[in-house]
C-alpha cells in the first residue's frame, strides 16, 4: 500500500498532475471558469459601488452627519470618501459609517465588536473577494477537482502508476496537485478583482487592497482544503469523471444540508447529533474565518485542513481495497 | 518448484465479477529467468491473472507471490516488477520523454540517470524520432511500443506483458517478438496472448488456460510434444504401417485415417534422438513407395490447444 519514498512520490505525482493540467485544456478551462466568476462578480460589485456613490451625492441624514456629499465622476467612483476616509478602500465610509443600514446588516452576522472593527477597516473589494470565494469556490471545486483519479481510473492509466507507488501516495499527490491549482487560481482571481476595480474606480487603493487580499488568501485556501478533500473522495469512489462530479456535488449538497439542519433543529431533541455532525462540516467554520487575528482563525484553519485530510482518508479506506 | 524459486506463483487463486467467475482456483508457477507464455481464448482469465499479480485486482481467495516475496507491494516490488497492462492509456498530453521520465522517477530511478535511461528505452522500442512529441499524436502501434518500453525502464526482474503485439502490423509484431526473445536469460517475462504462433515463437515455457484455470503447463517442447512425438502426413498411396512399426519397435505408432497423419510417440534417449527416429521412419516409408507430404516434430501449440477439452469452439 505504501511506497518506500512516500513524500517524494507525493511530490512527483502532484507535479505530474499539475503539469498535465497545464498542458491540457483542463487547466485552461479551470482558469477561465474561475476568472470569469471573479470578473463577473467583481464587475457587478463595482457597479453597486457606483450606485452607492451616486446615492451618496444626496446622502440621508445619517450619512450627512458622518461624511457629507460625495463628488460625482463620469462612470467611475471616487475611492476617496467625500470628507474624510475612515480606512483604505472604496466608499468605505458610506457602507460602514456608524448607524448605516449596511453596518447594521453586518452587525446581525458579526456580533463581536472587534470583528466588526476589523472587517470595516478592510477595503471593500477584499471583503467582497473573500465573500464570493467562500460562497462560490466550493461549488467550482466540486466541478473541477473531482476528475483526476476517476479519469485515470476510466482510462486505466492508473495501472501504469500503481506498479511504481502506493495508493496513498498517489491519492495524496492528486489532492496536493488539485489544492495547489486552486490556490494558484485564487491568486489569479484576486488579481482579476483588483484589475476590475482598478479599471472602474478612481484612485483605487491598490496596495492596501492587495495587502488585505493577501491576508485573506490563506483563509480562503484553508477553507478550500476540505472541499478539495471531498472532491478527491468522490473521485476515488468513481470510475468516470461524470459520476465523480455528480458524487461531489451531492456531497456538497449534503454538507450544506447538514449545516442548515444543525441550525434549524438547534432546539429539538436531535440537536446534539446534528451539532456533532456540523463540527465535521466546513460550513461550520466559515464565519470564524472573518475574525481578526490568528488566535481564532488559526485553529479554524487547522481544523479545516484536518477535515480535508479526514475526507481523503475516508475515501482511502475504500480506495486501497478497490479493484483498479 | 517452490514459491521462493518462482518469479511468479499463484496458488488456488479465485476471482469473481458479480455472477461471473473469472478464475477458478488458478495454479501457476513461473520459473525465474524464463519467458513464459500464458495462452487462452478471450475470457479464459489471462488478463485477470495479470491484474491480480500486479495488485490491480484483489483475489477472492488463494495466494499470490512475486519474486518469492508475497503479493505485490510497492515497498518491496517497485521497479522490480513492471507490466504492460491491457487497454490502459498513458497521459495524452505529455511528450514521450516526459511520460517515461515521470514513470522512471516514480519507480526510483535517480534524477541524473533518468534521461539516459529514457533515451535507452526510446531507442529500444524505435521511438527516438518521436521523443519530443505528445503521446496523443502516436499511432496505436507506437503507443503499444511505448507501453512495452515503459515496462523495461530500469532493470525489472519480472515483466508482465498483456497482449504485447495486439493491434501491431506484422513488421512491428515481429520486432517486438524479437525484442522479447532478446531478453531471454536477463529477466523473467510473462507474455499473455491468444496468438499461439507468437507464444510458440518466443516462449520457452507455456501454460494453457481454460475457463479460469490452467489446463496444461510446462516447457513448450513438452506441451507440444516436440521432444517425444513425430507426425508424418502421407498422401494417397501405399500405407506401410507394419513396416514402420517393425522399424520402430518399442515406440507407439498410430494412424489417423481421417487426417492421414502417422503419429509416432517415442522416448528420447541420448543415443536415439528425434532425428534418428525420423530417419528410421522415413526409410521404412520410402522403401514402400509411400508418398510423404509433411514431417513435423510434435504438433503446433495451436493443435495442442484445440485438443484440450473445450478447446474446439
Amino acid at each position: 500500500m505504501f511506497s518506500p519514498t512516500p513524500f517524494r512520490d507525493v511530490y512527483l505525482t502532484a507535479a505530474y498532475d499539475l503539469r498535465e493540467m497545464m498542458r491540457s485544456r483542463r487547466a485552461l478551462v479551470i482558469v477561465v471558469l474561475y476568472l470569469t466568476v471573479a470578473a463577473f462578480f467583481s464587475y457587478n460589485f463595482v457597479r453597486i459601488l457606483n450606485l452607492t456613490q451616486n446615492f451618496t451625492v444626496t446622502p440621508p441624514r445619517w450619512q450627512r452627519e458622518v461624511r457629507g456629499p460625495a463628488p460625482q465622476t463620469a462612470g467611475r467612483v471616487s475611492a476617496e470618501p467625500p470628507v474624510q476616509r475612515a480606512a483604505p478602500g472604496l466608499t468605505q465610509g458610506a457602507f460602514f459609517a456608524r448607524g448605516s443600514p449596511f453596518r447594521d446588516m453586518l452587525g446581525t452576522l458579526v456580533t463581536e465588536p472587534a470583528t466588526m472593527d476589523y472587517l470595516t477597516a478592510k477595503p471593500l473589494i477584499s471583503l467582497y473577494f473573500m465573500l464570493v470565494s467562500l460562497v462560490s469556490v466550493p461549488f467550482l471545486i466540486m466541478i473541477t477537482a473531482s476528475e483526476p483519479i476517476a479519469q485515470e481510473q476510466q482510462t486505466r492509466g492508473v495501472r501504469f502508476v500503481m506498479l511504481r507507488t502506493g495508493r496513498v501516495e498517489y491519492v495524496a499527490g492528486k489532492a496536493l496537485g488539485q489544492g495547489l491549482l486552486i490556490a494558484l487560481v485564487l491568486i489569479l482571481s484576486a488579481g482579476v478583482c483588483m484589475a476590475v476595480a482598478d479599471w472602474k474606480l478612481v484612485d483605487f487603493d491598490f496596495v492596501p487592497t492587495a495587502r488585505a487580499m493577501a491576508a485573506f488568501w490563506p483563509r480562503v485556501v484553508a477553507y478550500c482544503v476540505p472541499f478539495v478533500g471531498l472532491a478527491i473522495l468522490s473521485s476515488m469512489l468513481s470510475s468516470s469523471t461524470m459520476s465523480a462530479r455528480a458524487f461531489s456535488l451531492i456531497g456538497l449538497l449534503a454538507l450544506w444540508t447538514v449545516h442548515e439542519l444543525a441550525d434549524y433543529l438547534s432546539d429539538t431533541s436531535v440537536a446534539g447529533f446534528f451539532n456533532a455532525m456540523d463540527h465535521l462540516d466546513p460550513y461550520y467554520y466559515q464565519m470564524r474565518l472573518w475574525e481578526p487575528g490568528y488566535a481564532t482563525v488559526g485553529p479554524a484553519m487547522a481544523i479545516l485542513a484536518g477535515l480535508g485530510v479526514l475526507y481523503v482518508a475516508i475515501g482511502l479506506i475504500f480506495y486501497v481495497r478497490r479493484d483498479l | 518448484m517452490s514459491v521462493a524459486d518462482a518469479a511468479l506463483s499463484l496458488s488456488g487463486v479465485g476471482k469473481r465479477y458479480g455472477r461471473i467467475t473469472a478464475l477458478k482456483g488458478m495454479d501457476l508457477q513461473v520459473p525465474r529467468g524464463s519467458i513464459f507464455g500464458l495462452v487462452g481464448q478471450n475470457g479464459a482469465g489471462k488478463t485477470t491473472t495479470f491484474a491480480i499479480a500486479c495488485g490491480y485486482l484483489r483475489a477472492d481467495r488463494g495466494t499470490v507471490s512475486l519474486l518469492g516475496e508475497g503479493r505485490f507491494n510497492p515497498r518491496r516490488h517497485r521497479g522490480r516488477v513492471t507490466a504492460l497492462p491491457q487497454d490502459a492509456a498513458l497521459g495524452r498530453d505529455f511528450t514521450l520523454v516526459d511520460q517515461l521520465m515521470f514513470l522512471g522517477r516514480l519507480q526510483g530511478i535517480g534524477r541524473k540517470a533518468i534521461r539516459g535511461e529514457v533515451e535507452r528505452i526510446l531507442h529500444l522500442v524505435d521511438l527516438t524520432s518521436r521523443a519530443g512529441t505528445r503521446t496523443r499524436t502516436l499511432s496505436h502501434g507506437m503507443l503499444r511500443r511505448l507501453g512495452i518500453g515503459q515496462a523495461f525502464l530500469g532493470n525489472p526482474e519480472l515483466v508482465l506483458l498483456d497482449e504485447p503485439t495486439n493491434g501491431l502490423d506484422p513488421r512491428q509484431a515481429h520486432d517486438i517478438r524479437a525484442f522479447i526473445a532478446s531478453q531471454r536469460g536477463t529477466r523473467t517475462i510473462v507474455v499473455s496472448s491468444h496468438n499461439l504462433h507468437e507464444i510458440e515463437t518466443v516462449c520457452d515455457r507455456v501454460a494453457l488456460m481454460e475457463a479460469g484455470k490452467v489446463a496444461v503447463s510446462g516447457p513448450s517442447a513438452e506441451v507440444t510434444g516436440r521432444n517425444d512425438e513425430i507426425l508424418i502426413t502421407l498422401g494417397e498411396g501405399p500405407l506401410p504401417l507394419a513396416a514402420v512399426e517393425q522399424a520402430l519397435a518399442g515406440d507407439t505408432v498410430t494412424w489417423d485415417e481421417k487426417t492421414r497423419v502417422l503419429r509416432i510417440r517415442y522416448e528420447a534417449r541420448p543415443e536415439r534422438q528425434g532425428e534418428d527416429v525420423i530417419g528410421m521412419a522415413l526409410r521404412a516409408l520410402l522403401a514402400a513407395d509411400a508418398r510423404i507430404g509433411e514431417v513435423s516434430r510434435g504438433q503446433s501449440l495451436e493443435r495442442t490447444y484445440l485438443e484440450l477439452p473445450g478447446g474446439k469452439k
